[in-house]
């Protein structure tokens, strides 16, 4: 069963000074949901840098060297044409397809990892805390753990209010 | 902190002078072991350009981020106003080498009873007299701006009072412009006359890309050398990297114009537009390639990565990179026709003068480093420059 | 972060955060306005002239129209281009813009990446209909098949269907990665049940989350730093298939980053047409801005100039030469039979955005309106005065010929006019035009208050 204790502010400063304290008590927070990019949230959750440009990068050397390659072989192996005296190996004429290649690829992969990685897509199911993330609310959402008694819940309760959250709630 | 300046010691100005004496040294030396009169004309023409566009660029560099309203920028501002004033320095060199004997033996058209039918037809704008006129007119302009922008700003600086932010805007707006021309013309006045019987539409913004790029390695240079001099302590990885994404950036655009001019004229393959690049891929076929490694491939992959961009121990030796392979670019621009493949090289002669260049280049950004503070505190920008954090 | 005072506000009116979602989200509610009815109307309107257009070409011919052999190309790859360089413009603001950290795109970037969507169908359009046949139009796509034949490579044209086709599934991922957080507050705005699933299912399960939003700014990072150089490429492929000719008026090395800059002039001027219209109908002058209309003013003269240096560096060039072919065809495009086409587009394309110097004039609305549509008027005769002066006059005198296009080649242009102008309607009725999210994240910097604590 998972229970959550989700608490909103109402300005992204308060957010971040509540953090701040939240992570001094050594509270586990499990999200920050956010209508906007907050700077300094993924510092207070710990979060490790994307690997998402990897995957660009590897992607983009994939496209370009089947996209050169690919030319490459259809005008030197498989069916060389004489097109107007260029060698057939023209290598200045293979280069717009193949930077076309490489910006495709990176572009796709990386997109695609970033849906995956989130788990979003059209079928997602994705648990919305409050319907108001999107507009104007800032919120907090800690875990709570199964074997937790009600004693740890107003610990928890308690050191949100502290921290300046409102609206604090036992979600289940 | 106080508002610092620049203090030359007494070991920089002996490594400046020592630059500046090989360089006379290897002058010396090139023409008592009988190197060619061309090849040391065209040399002498390479590093006056070279160093002249590196100061134009740092003009460049501080109006156009006067005029975009940048604020990060102010902080480095100094950096690009001391490298302009190399420009009137440049423009007497160059004068000295056209006026004794550099304009008859590097531009095929002063050879007045050798005119083919082709250089016949463009004697209207290549001869002498007009070609003097434009060069005194294109340094007037330069000049005159550089001094006005450089005193609006220090005025503005010492007191504080809007109306020297607003000249200073202006002035920076009316340099941005008539450099876009004076540019492009200069370019084919000085480099491309040297292959007169050759024209490209796109060569004045090709050689610009290609200073740009390089004027950007040589501010980051510059920067970086303060600061371990311990100088320009509010600059921080911030600033550094988006130079560091604009030597990126621009070392990519500088590589777009390469390939468009090359390809356009391998594609059409027609025989007067595809001699240029004959002669370069036959007799200079070393530099031809060496000049896309250095400008292109290694700032690319050097400089793709974020960290690479924040600090200075992939950037300091990636702009030291540029800024040789920029040299080369304008080597192979200017060497073939000036010289030909036979009698050119790089020796003595291109090393040594290179390096006399250099501190004088040194000599005078550094004289004009010293006469002002290094931070612009009065800027209505700095404050932004201050607390400033690039944030991707 | 300490912003000086000297920078105008982004966004007026003291907004707060709900105020944001309400201004921008409000315009989707409801029923249209009555222009909104007539706007669509005249366009669908046009939309059927294209489609009556359509049918003469593909029932009866490329015949229909006013090519001949000495002008194969005319209204519709001069049309072609005219769009995909309006297109350039949204990926400029989506990319070039972010990267050098310019906050005033937030409030059009979403509006201008969907006209880039909607140019570029309009521009695909034309190399689609001028094959003739239509149904094979796969034949451009190297596939393995059974007359063992593949592509040429060596074609720029064919270089075009890569360029083409890259640039606009990835603007089209750009533009939607950027739309989903937006998608999401609609979807939790949402007052029917159907509106709920249908926007649901199209923000694909966004939450918010500070995970998903750190991963979504590095997407977009690197998305903007591969939309970058690609917006570049685009257009400079279209500049090669004129470029890597031969003939006098084509075949100049300055065509590829004089294609780009022109494209971005024009593009800037439409989306400026467009958001003039639209901030003014839905009620959003206090995030389109006249700092905003002012900076894209700014962007118009600095590659308005840039056209107009290429314009003299051509011209110059056409004498420094010395070819005589390549002088008698600038002669010929001042004074010759289509010098009428010459100088409208000098007129709009070098005196007009020399206009925005003035201040007064960079911060009118009503004559910025004017001049965006006079700029864009120039540079669909910038490309026919290249496509068809070069191509009527070129080397051999006793080809020369005149061109001037048929009924059914006015209808195709007209017909994609009405066929962007429906689909933008659409588009602001269905989705946010302003970048929501991205207007918050720098409401705080940017706007005219300090701090937004205060909810109704």
């Amino acid at each position: 069963m998972n229970r959550y204790i989700t608490a909103y502010y109402l300005d992204e400063e308060d957010l971040l000074k509540g953090l701040g304290h939240l992570k001094a008590k050594g509270l586990e927070i499990m999200d920050v949901l956010t209508p906007f990019p907050v700077h300094g949230v993924d510092k207070a959750l710990n979060m490790r840098r994307s690997r998402l440009t990897r995957v660009a990068f590897i992607a983009g050397v994939v496209g370009a060297t089947l996209g050169f390659g690919f030319q490459a072989w259809v005008f030197t192996v498989d069916y060389p044409i004489n097109i107007g005296g260029k060698p057939f190996f023209a290598v200045p004429s293979f280069m717009p397809v193949t930077f076309e290649l490489t910006v495709l690829f990176a572009a796709f992969a990386m997109v695609i990892a970033f849906f995956v990685s989130n788990k979003l897509g059209p079928a997602a199911k994705a648990v919305i805390h409050d319907e108001r993330i999107t507009d104007d609310r800032f919120l907090v959402v800690v875990k709570v753990g199964d074997g937790e008694g009600e004693e740890n819940i107003k610990e928890i309760e308690l050191a949100l209010a502290e921290a300046g959250a409102e609206g604090i709630t036992l979600k289940v | 902190m106080e508002n610092q300046k620049f203090i030359l010691t007494k070991k920089l100005s002996t490594l400046i002078y020592g630059m500046i004496g090989i360089g006379v040294l290897s002058l010396a030396v090139s023409f008592l072991i009988g190197t060619g009169a061309e090849r040391i004309a065209a040399n002498l023409l390479l590093n006056t350009y070279y160093f002249l566009a590196l100061g134009l660029i740092g003009l460049f560099l501080v109006t156009v981020h006067t005029i975009a309203e940048s604020g990060w920028h102010t902080s480095i501002q100094r950096i690009g106003e001391s490298m302009s004033s190399f420009i009137p320095v440049a423009g007497i060199l160059m004068l000295l080498l056209f006026v004794f004997g550099g304009l008859h033996l590097l531009y095929e058209w002063t050879h007045e009873d050798h005119l083919d039918e082709i250089l016949l037809k463009k004697v209207a704008y290549l001869n002498a007299p007009f070609f003097y006129i434009r060069f005194t007119v294109y340094f007037a302009i330069w000049i005159l701006l550089a001094h006005f922008i450089r005193k609006n700003s220090l005025l503005l600086d010492q007191s504080g009072d809007l109306k020297y932010y607003r000249k200073f805007r202006i002035f920076s707006a009316v340099f941005v412009v008539t450099l876009a021309v004076t540019s492009v013309t200069s370019s084919w006045d000085w480099l491309m006359s040297i292959d007169a019987h050759w024209f490209s539409t796109l060569y004045g913004w090709y050689v610009f890309s290609s200073m740009l790029a390089s004027g950007t390695a040589v501010l980051i240079i510059l920067l970086i050398a303060l600061r371990r001099m311990g100088y320009m302590g509010h600059v921080n990885n911030e600033h550094i990297h988006d130079l560091g994404k604009y030597l990126f950036g621009f070392s990519v655009f500088w590589a777009y114009l390469w390939f468009s001019q090359y390809m356009l004229i391998w594609y059409a393959n027609i025989p007067e537009e595809t001699v240029y690049f004959y002669e370069r891929q036959k007799n200079f076929s070393t530099i031809f390639y060496v000049n896309l490694i250095l400008n292109f491939v290694i700032p690319f992959f050097a400089l793709m990565t974020r960290n690479s961009k924040r600090g200075s121990s992939i950037l300091l030796p990636v702009s030291v990179v540029v800024f040789i392979g920029h040299w080369l670019d304008l080597y192979q621009l200017i060497m073939p026709g000036a010289v030909g493949g036979e009698a050119s090289g790089i020796g003595i002669t291109e090393v040594g003068i290179t390096i006399g260049f250099v501190g004088l280049f040194l000599f005078f950004v550094f004289r004009s480093l010293a006469k002002a503070p290094l931070i612009p505190k009065n800027h209505p920008f700095y404050k932004e420059s201050l607390e400033y954090h690039t944030q991707y | 972060m300490y912003i000086s005072p000297l920078r105008e506000p982004l966004i007026r009116g003291n907004k707060n955060y709900k105020q944001v979602t309400d201004d921008v989200l409000s315009p989707m509610a409801g029923k249209p306005s009555k222009y909104w009815y007539a706007g669509i109307t005249l366009a669908g309107i046009a939309l059927l002239f294209g489609g009556w257009a359509t049918f003469r070409t593909v029932f009866y011919g490329i015949g229909e129209w006013g090519l001949n052999k000495t002008i194969g190309w005319g209204w519709g790859i001069t049309n072609f281009v005219w769009w995909v360089g309006i297109g350039h413009a949204g990926t400029f603001i989506s990319a070039i813009l972010l990267l050098f950290r310019q906050k005033w795109r937030t409030s059009i970037n979403r509006s201008a990446e969907a006209m880039t969507l909607i140019a570029v169908m309009c521009a695909g359009f034309f190399p689609l209909i001028h094959m003739g046949r239509l149904l094979l139009g796969f034949y451009i796509f190297p596939y393995p098949n059974t007359r063992s034949l593949w592509v040429n490579f060596n074609s720029p044209l064919l270089w075009d269907v890569f360029a083409i086709s890259t640039y606009f599934a990835v603007s089209l991922i750009f533009w939607y990665v950027g739309l989903i957080p937006d998608l999401g507050t609609v979807r939790d705005r949402a007052k029917t049940k159907i509106r709920k699933a249908i926007y649901g299912f199209l923000s694909f399960g966004w939450t918010g989350s500070a995970r998903h939003w750190s991963r979504h700014e590095t997407v977009s990072l690197i998305l903007a730093g591969l939309a970058a150089p690609l917006v570049l490429s685009v257009h400079t492929i279209v500049s090669f298939d004129f470029a890597t000719s031969v003939i006098p008026g084509w075949h100049t090395t300055i065509f590829p980053p004089y294609f780009v800059s022109g494209a971005i002039f024009s593009g800037f001027a439409m989306v400026l047409t467009l958001m003039i219209v639209t901030r003014k109908a839905l009620n959003l002058e206090d995030y389109i801005t006249l700092n905003h209309i002012e900076s894209m003013n700014k962007v118009i003269i600095l590659t308005g100039s840039i056209v107009g240096i290429a314009y003299l560096t051509e011209f110059f060039m056409a004498w420094y030469s010395g070819v005589e072919f390549e002088t008698y065809a600038f002669f010929n495009r001042a004074f010759g039979p289509y010098a009428w086409a010459y100088w409208i587009m000098m007129t709009c394309n070098v005196i007009t955005p020399q206009l925005f110097w003035f201040r007064k004039i960079r911060r009118s609305v009503l004559l910025t309106f004017i001049i965006s549509i006079f700029v864009n008027i120039g540079m669909w005769f910038e490309r026919f005065v290249i496509v068809v002066t070069s191509l009527h006059r070129d080397f051999l005198p006793s080809s020369w010929t005149m061109y001037k296009p048929t009924v059914v080649e006015v209808g195709l242009y007209v017909g994609t006019l009405g066929l962007f102008f429906t689909l933008f309607l659409l588009f602001i009725r269905v989705f946010p035009v302003i970048a929501v999210a991205e207007v918050k994240g720098v409401l705080k910097s940017s706007g005219e208050q300090k701090k937004i604590t205060d909810h109704e």
